[in-house]
C-alpha cells in the first residue's frame, strides 16, 4: 500500500482521537458559552482513574465505564459548588477560575499517583496489529476510532434529536426565557457542564493506552482540543469532528512530507482556516 | 575633631570587617541543589532532589562544621532558574551548584556559576556543557552524545551482527541532532546502513506517522534518538504498531529506572536501552548507594538520585580535601581527580570537566524473569566512550 494513503488513514484514526479530546470543549463553550480551561485536567484525572480501576480489577472495560461517570460526577460537584458562580462573569474570569481548578487537579494528580508516568495496556482481545498491505495498524487504534464514531454519533442524537437537547440548545439562545417557561436552567446547565466533561474524561480513558499518562499532559491536550475546536467553529458539534479529522490528516501527512513541521503544520492549517473564515469552518459569528 | 571622628570611624570599620571575615569563616560549607521540583520536569527533580539531600546529610563535617543544604526549584525553566541562582550568589554569597536537569537551564547556570567564580556540577546532556561552551566553574557527570551512541550502537551491532538496516527518530534540537551525528558515524564506521531518519519537533507526543515512515523503510533496528515523555511515548507506540515483532527497538539515551516503571514490561521486554546508571551495577559505591537509598527512602536509586548523589558528594570532597572553601582550589582538586563512582572508577578531565564514566546497554526482561519489582533489565554490556582530548570542543579550561 501507499504510504501516503497510509498516511492518510492514519490521519483519520488520529483525527477521531483529537475529536474525541475537543468534543466535550466544544459542548460546553457551545451551549454553555463557558470557557473551561480545566477540559485537559479532567482529561487527566479520568486517565489517572483508569489506571487506578485497571490496577484494582484489571479489568479495562470497567474502567472505560467507571472513570467517565466518576468524571461527570466530579465535574457536577465542581460545576455546583464553583463553575455556576462564574458563568455570568467575563470569559477572563473563567478562564482564571478553570485555570485554577486545572492546577489543582494536576498537583491533585501528582499527590496521589506520583511524579512518574503511568502505562495501561490496551485489554488483551484489542492487543496486536492488523496488516494493511505492508503497513501494520493497532486493533486498539481501530478500536478507538470506531468507538469516537458511536459517541459523536450519540452525543448528535443526544442534542439534536431528544427532548434534552432542545432544551439545551435553546437554554444557550435564552435562559431567561426557557427559564420563564418552567424549566430548571440551573440543573440543566449543570447536566451539560458534566456531559461536557465526562467526555473529556472518557477522552482521558481511551488515549491513556495510546499516550500513557504523565501528570503534565493536560496543557498539551488543551492546546489539541483548542486548536480543534478554533478550526472546527467555537460550540459547533460537526466542527469539532471535521476539524479534528482535518487536524489528523494534516500531522499525519506532514510527518511524511515535512517531518520536522508535522506539529507546526496544526497551527498553520487553524492560522489558514481563521484567515479563511475567522469563526472556524462552522461557527456562527 | 574631625581628624578623632575619622580615626574612630576608621577603627569601628576595620572591627566589622574583621568581624565579618570571622562570621564568613565560620559558615558551614552550603551546596545549592537547582533541581526542577515543579514543572515538566518534577518527576526528575524530586529524586534529584532525594540524591543530593543524602549524600549532605550523611556528610561528616567540612571545615569544622557540618555542609548544608538547600534547594533551589527551577521550575524546568531557565530564565526563572537564573534568577534565582542570581539571588542566591548575590543575597547569600552561594558558591556551590549541583543538578540541573534541562540543558538549557544547566548552560545558563554554568555561565552564571562561572562569572561570579563558584563551581557547578551538572548531570544534564547537552554536549555544549563540556563542549564549546565548556567554562573553568562547569563539570558534568553524565556521558555526552558521542559515548552514548558508542556504547550502544556498538554492542547491539556485535550482538546482532546480521541487522544492518537502521531508522532513526530525531528530536530536531541540539541534542538529537548530535545523537543522530554520532550514529551516522558510527554507521559509517561499521557498515550500517541508515535507511532513513523522520526529525520531529520537541513538542511532538504524537509518533504515529513516524512510525509509519520507519515500517515504510523496512529497517532491521529503528534507533529512537529522542528522550523522557518523548521516548517513553515513541517507543510505546511502535509496540503498539508491533514493530517489535518486526525490528529490533533501541532508546539510546534512556532515563533509566523510572522510565521502566513508566512503561511497564509489557513494553519494555526485548528492547534495549542506553542507560547512565543503572541499580544492579556491581560496584562497592552503587552496593553501598543501593542500601542507603532503601534504608533513607524505601525506594531503588534511579538515575537522577545517582547522578545528584554522586555529583553532590565530589563537591563537598573536593572541598574537603582542598580544606578551603575558595573555588580556584575546589577547582584545581576536582580536575583530573579519579575516585569511585556508582558506575566504577570514574575520573574526571582536566581538560573539559568531563567526567569519564561507564555507559551502559540495557535490555528490557520479561516480567516472569523479573526478581524484584525493579528487576525491568539486563546490563548487556557497559563501557566508556569519549572524544580523544585532542579533538575536544572545550578550549575556554
Amino acid at each position: 500500500m501507499n504510504l501516503y494513503l497510509f498516511q492518510a488513514l492514519n490521519g483519520i484514526g488520529l483525527g477521531m482521537i483529537y475529536f474525541l479530546i475537543s468534543v466535550g470543549l466544544t459542548i460546553i463553550f457551545g451551549l454553555l458559552n463557558f470557557v473551561n480551561f480545566a477540559h485537559g485536567a479532567f482529561y487527566l484525572l479520568g486517565a489517572y482513574l483508569s489506571f487506578s480501576i485497571v490496577s484494582l480489577t484489571g479489568n479495562y472495560w470497567l474502567a472505560l465505564v467507571l472513570a467517565p461517570i466518576s468524571i461527570a460526577l466530579i465535574a457536577l460537584l465542581c460545576e455546583k459548588t464553583l463553575i455556576k458562580r462564574v458563568y455570568h462573569l467575563p470569559h477572563t474570569y473563567q478562564i482564571l477560575v478553570t485555570l485554577g481548578v486545572a492546577l489543582i487537579i494536576q498537583e491533585l494528580c501528582i499527590s496521589i499517583w506520583g511524579p512518574i508516568g503511568k502505562n495501561i495496556s490496551p485489554p488483551d482481545s484489542l492487543k496486536g496489529v492488523i496488516q494493511i498491505g505492508e503497513f501494520f495498524y493497532p486493533q486498539y487504534r481501530l478500536f478507538v476510532i470506531f468507538f469516537a464514531a458511536v459517541v459523536a454519533i450519540g452525543v448528535w442524537i443526544l442534542l439534536d434529536k431528544t427532548k434534552f437537547g432542545a432544551l439545551v440548545r435553546a437554554g444557550s439562545e435564552d435562559a431567561e426565557t426557557l427559564s420563564l417557561l418552567g424549566t430548571h436552567t440551573h440543573r440543566l446547565f449543570s447536566i451539560t457542564f458534566a456531559l461536557g466533561v465526562g467526555l473529556a474524561g472518557l477522552a482521558g480513558v481511551l488515549a491513556a493506552p495510546i499516550k500513557g499518562i504523565h501528570p503534565f499532559v493536560g496543557p498539551e491536550i488543551l492546546g489539541i482540543a483548542f486548536v480543534v475546536v478554533v478550526i472546527g467553529g467555537m460550540g459547533s458539534f460537526t466542527g469539532a469532528l471535521v476539524g479534528g479529522l482535518l487536524v489528523g490528516l494534516v500531522q499525519s501527512l506532514m510527518t511524511t512530507f515535512w517531518p520536522q513541521g508535522a506539529s507546526l503544520m496544526i497551527y498553520g492549517a487553524m492560522a489558514f482556516v481563521i484567515l479563511l473564515r475567522p469563526y472556524g469552518l462552522f461557527g456562527r459569528a | 575633631m574631625i581628624r578623632k571622628y575619622l580615626k574612630q570611624s576608621a577603627f569601628a570599620l576595620s572591627i566589622f570587617s574583621l568581624a565579618s571575615v570571622a562570621i564568613a569563616d565560620s559558615d558551614p560549607v552550603t551546596i545549592y541543589g537547582v533541581k526542577s521540583l515543579s514543572g515538566s520536569f518534577a518527576s526528575y527533580g524530586k529524586y534529584a532532589d532525594m540524591g543530593s539531600k543524602l549524600a549532605v546529610e550523611e556528610y561528616g563535617e567540612i571545615l569544622g562544621q557540618k555542609p548544608v543544604y538547600k534547594v533551589i526549584d527551577t521550575e524546568g525553566n531557565a530564565g526563572k532558574a537564573i534568577r534565582k541562582v542570581q539571588e542566591a550568589i548575590n543575597q547569600d554569597g552561594a558558591k556551590y551548584f549541583n543538578g540541573s536537569t534541562l540543558s538549557s537551564t544547566a548552560l545558563a547556570i554554568g555561565k552564571e556559576v562561572n562569572k561570579s567564580g563558584g563551581v557547578f556540577i551538572t548531570p544534564a546532556g547537552a554536549d555544549e556543557l563540556t563542549g564549546v561552551s565548556c567554562n573553568s566553574s562547569t563539570f558534568r557527570w553524565s556521558v555526552p552524545t558521542f559515548g552514548a551512541i558508542h556504547e550502544t550502537v556498538k554492542p547491539l551491532f556485535t550482538e546482532h551482527p546480521d541487522k544492518k538496516r537502521w531508522y532513526t527518530i530525531t528530536p530536531q534540537y541540539v541534542f538529537g541532532e548530535a545523537l543522530l551525528s554520532n550514529a551516522k558515524t558510527v554507521f559509517d564506521e561499521l557498515g550500517i546502513e541508515h535507511v532513513g531518519n523522520s526529525y520531529h519537533s520537541l513538542q511532538e507526543q504524537e509518533f504515529s506517522g513516524y512510525l509509519t515512515n520507519a515500517m515504510a523503510a523496512k529497517p532491521d533496528v529503528l534507533l529512537l534518538l529522542n528522550f523522557g515523555s518523548q521516548s517513553s511515548n515513541a517507543l510505546r507506540q511502535a509496540i503498539n504498531f508491533g514493530l517489535k515483532n518486526q525490528m529490533t527497538i533501541l532508546v539510546s539515551w534512556s532515563s533509566g529506572l523510572e522510565q521502566f516503571q513508566e512503561l511497564g514490561t509489557d513494553i519494555t521486554e526485548n528492547v534495549y536501552f542506553g542507560a547512565q546508571y543503572w541499580h544492579t551495577v556491581d560496584t562497592p559505591i552503587n552496593n553501598e548507594l543501593v542500601t542507603k537509598v532503601k534504608n533513607a527512602y524505601g525506594i531503588t536509586p534511579n538515575y537522577p538520585l545517582a547522578a545528584d548523589y554522586i555529583s553532590t558528594k565530589l563537591l563537598l570532597d573536593a572541598i574537603s580535601e582542598a580544606a578551603s572553601t575558595d573555588s580556584a582550589k575546589v577547582i584545581s582538586n576536582l580536575e583530573g581527580r579519579t575516585y569511585e563512582g556508582p558506575t566504577g572508577t570514574e575520573s574526571i578531565r582536566a581538560a573539559d570537566h568531563q567526567v569519564l564514566k561507564n555507559y551502559y546497554l540495557l535490555k528490557g526482561k520479561s516480567a516472569a524473569s523479573m526478581k524484584d519489582a525493579d528487576d525491568f533489565a539486563e546490563i548487556v554490556s557497559s563501557g566508556k566512550s569519549f572524544p580523544e582530548e585532542s579533538s575536544l570542543a572545550c578550549k575556554a579550561i
